[in-house]
């Protein structure tokens, strides 16, 4: 107890001393600020780890392995079935497939498994049919056994505490067995074989039944020293327990922490979004414009999932001039500005721009935009930036798309890339391919011709204007020339699938 | 068992995730399991290293991770890469199960495995042993094994999803490929450090690995291998099933198996599936 209070202050130590330290540096020295965090977190961890696990021994004897086992069997299920009967699950799996399904089976069968045990703990069920390679019948004393083994698998006896019975010594065990509990009718105090059938096991050391034996009370509460290498070969315990009836007491409560500690922190305190920090570290600024995986989903030329097929070779202009240019009525439409010239571009021939990864995909115009995206009540397309991404892949949309009113409602965070001036800001939205741990910011710049206004990282704003696609570095960047920008509320599908 | 039947033995081994998939964190106990009932030990570890590879699981999941991926010269599409992952795992995991047919339990086991096998023959193992154990008996029994296995298991997965999220979010991508992506003689084993760092599951590293844009077909046929036989939380249980030894023979075998073969196997795959 002492030491674990102990580990427990030296890591509040290192925990402010580092805090402090990390604060004093300097904001752009990278380098140095990564690897003085990662020490700081490190040790804070390594030693709040070791006062933590101080603190569980004596807890871990105090309520016994098996009652231990069942009920992080329990949390387990019952962190996954919280999460998917509140819907925090939303987020994180797609609403199609088999991924909450199965999320709810496994809740349901951790849980079940966990309640079967809980409730079958007394039953004897038979013997595991192997030596265990520990010398139970030591009636010989001054050993500390100090680990729980719990073999009541089925092999019809506790190991962890039935050999001191022939010592009537202070074992400074700390099982808090309350062994008057045994319902066995062998009395404490003097030996007896350990390996009796008659105990129904696989419960704990919680010894609710009533014990036919004595009267005494040998409770032992003494919390002994910690080292219990008994010299039982670790190994010995080899019978399917694995890491949870480990002899060594720092393994046993490791894995007891390891088991309850990151379940229970993170379901407490995720904000169920990433941060600002992970969407930046998921090459925010380093977009491959128009190229990806998915171009043919934000294609607005196409209705979703259908394929385009690029026009042959680089668009030369008597190829694009042979196909029936569609929708000549085009120039009739009222009320849409730049239709004029929307129209006299897409009949203009095409050359293939500078980019390479500009494409000509046969003839698009103004009418086949208005076809295919919808304009919402203020008279501007609505795209979403994984649209407005794929538009730098795509030549002839890019020339029905340019100068037209567009909105977006997307997040935002400070623009790094080409913005010496400070006039742009980025946005981006999240796309998940699979399930929310692999999800990717799409992103683009939006230029708003004079000093960006400031908005909180990671805000949900709504942003119209047009979109222009100027060459910056080596490729095609679909820029939105801001007209306004607002706050706004986030969408009810944050990430999109 | 004769030599001849044994390599058949071991062959078929590799197929046995198809029929008994378990991922890469169970294998494991189930291969511990089968050990001490008499499983050769050639079989055994074929299974254990193949079983989270070749399984209709992984093959659905690989399939659907890169189904946006276009076949092209020295790429490899959907099929291609699901057909590359599991022929390669399967010629590893065959490779490493032949080169141990004539090792015995004691010289690859830890050797608390193998003394406790010859204390007591494998036959003597389970509940069978009992009789007259009742059903309601084996039944508990068959639980109380699943409740131990899942939080030995879970305990390794936690760790390992642990380390993932934080290499997820708190490392900056852009750095990790900049530095490693371009050249395959760097990126292949960087992906395999990846692979062993993240200890993600077999069933979902595919979709890890397809978006890896600047990354070869070859570093990631490499990530997709190596991944599943040898990580983080697998060094952790391997270590209580092996002798240190072998341990690390066996890890540098699929190290050098891995990425010296990745490169050539992309090229044969592609010339098999050429737009797939």
């Amino acid at each position: 107890m002492v030491r674990a209070v102990l580990f427990l202050a030296v890591a509040a130590g290192v925990y402010f001393l580092g805090k402090s330290l990390v604060g004093s540096l300097a904001a752009d020295a990278q380098t140095a600020r990564f690897w003085v965090s990662a020490a700081w977190v490190v040790a804070t961890g390594a030693l709040a780890w070791v006062g933590l696990c101080h603190l569980l021994q004596p807890v871990i004897r105090m309520i016994g392995l098996n009652f231990i086992s069942v009920a992080l069997l329990i949390f387990w299920g019952g962190v996954l079935l919280y999460f998917y009967y509140s819907g925090r699950v939303n987020v994180y799996l797609p609403d199609d497939g088999l991924f909450r399904p199965l999320m709810l089976a496994g809740g349901i069968g951790m849980a079940v498994l966990g309640v079967f045990n809980l409730l079958t703990g007394k039953v004897q069920a038979g013997c595991c049919g192997h030596d265990h390679g520990h010398d139970h019948g030591h009636g010989g004393c001054g050993h500390d056994h100090g680990h729980d083994h719990d073999h009541h698998e089925g092999c019809g006896h506790d190991h962890g505490h039935h050999h001191h019975e022939g010592c009537g010594h202070d074992h400074g065990h700390g099982h808090g067995h309350e062994h008057h509990h045994h319902e066995h009718a062998h009395a404490h105090g003097h030996g007896h074989e350990c390996c009796g059938p008659d105990h129904g096991h696989g419960d704990e050391h919680k010894h609710e039944h009533v014990s036919a034996c004595h009267g005494e009370d040998l409770v032992h509460h003494h919390h002994h020293d910690q080292s219990h290498d008994h010299g039982h070969d670790e190994g010995a315990h080899e019978h399917a327990h694995g890491i949870l009836a480990s002899p060594r007491w720092f393994n046993q409560s490791s894995a007891v922490l390891m088991l309850l500690a990151p379940l229970a922190l993170a379901a407490a305190y995720t904000p169920d979004q990433y941060s600002a920090q992970a969407v930046l570290n998921k090459n925010l600024y380093n977009q491959t414009y128009g190229v990806g995986a998915r171009a043919d989903q934000f294609s607005l030329r196409t209705p979703e999932g259908k394929d385009k097929v690029p026009a042959k070779a680089a668009a030369p202009a008597p190829a694009v001039a042979d196909m029936p240019p569609p929708a000549d009525d085009s120039k009739k439409l009222p009320g849409a500005p730049g239709v004029a010239t929307a129209e006299a571009l897409a009949k203009t021939p095409e050359k293939a721009p500078g980019a390479a990864t500009t494409q000509s995909y046969g003839s698009f115009t103004l009418a086949d935009l208005e076809a295919q995206v919808p304009r919402n009540k203020n008279g501007n397309f609505e795209l979403n930036v994984p649209e407005i991404y794929y538009t730098a892949g795509d030549a002839e949309v890019q020339k029905a798309i340019t100068g037209q009113p567009i909105e977006t409602v997307a997040q935002v965070l400070p623009e790094k890339v080409n913005n010496e001036n400070g006039h742009r800001l980025r946005v981006f939205r999240l796309l998940v391919q699979c399930c929310a741990a692999d999800a990717r910011p799409y992103s683009v710049p939006v230029d708003f011709g004079k000093k960006a206004p400031e908005f909180k990282d990671m805000t949900w704003v709504r942003v119209k204007g047009t979109l222009t696609f100027p060459k910056e570095g080596d490729q095609i960047v679909p820029v939105i020339i801001a007209t306004d920008i607002e706050e706004t509320t986030a969408p009810a599908d944050a990430m999109i699938y | 068992m004769r030599p001849k039947n044994k390599v058949l033995a071991t062959v078929l081994s590799g197929f046995l995730g198809l029929v008994f998939p378990v991922c890469e964190c169970a294998v494991v106990p189930v291969v511990r399991r089968l050990v001490r009932k008499g499983l050769p030990i050639s079989c055994a570890i074929t299974y254990l290293l193949s079983a989270p590879i070749i399984n209709p699981i992984v093959i659905f999941s690989t399939l659907n991770a890169f189904k946006n991926v276009d076949a092209s010269e020295g790429v490899l599409g959907s099929v291609g890469m699901t057909v590359a992952r599991i022929s390669l795992g399967y010629v590893i995991a065959v490779i490493v199960g032949i080169s141990l047919l004539r090792k015995r339990p004691g010289d690859v086991l830890h050797r608390d495995i193998a003394a406790a096998m010859e204390k007591a023959p494998p036959e003597s193992e389970g509940t069978a042993a009992v009789p007259g154990l009742s059903f309601n008996a084996k039944l508990v029994q068959a639980m109380r094994t699943a409740k131990d296995d899942f939080l030995d298991t879970a305990m390794y997965f936690a760790i390992g999803v642990a380390i993932t999220s934080v290499f997820n979010t708190q490392v900056n991508q852009e750095m990790v490929e900049k530095a490693v992506a371009g050249n395959d003689l760097v990126a292949i084993p960087a992906l395999m450090g990846l692979a062993f760092v993240l200890a993600l599951c077999s069933t979902s590293d595919a979709f890890i690995a397809a978006p890896m844009a600047a990354f070869s077909s070859a570093a990631k046929l490499a990530f997709l291998v190596f991944g599943p036989m040898l990580d983080v939380k697998l060094v952790f249980m391997y270590s209580s099933l092996f002798r240190r030894k072998f341990m690390v023979g066996l890890c540098l075998a699929m190290f050098g198996l891995v990425a010296g073969l990745s490169v050539p196997w992309v090229k044969l795959i592609g010339q098999l599936f050429p737009t797939f």
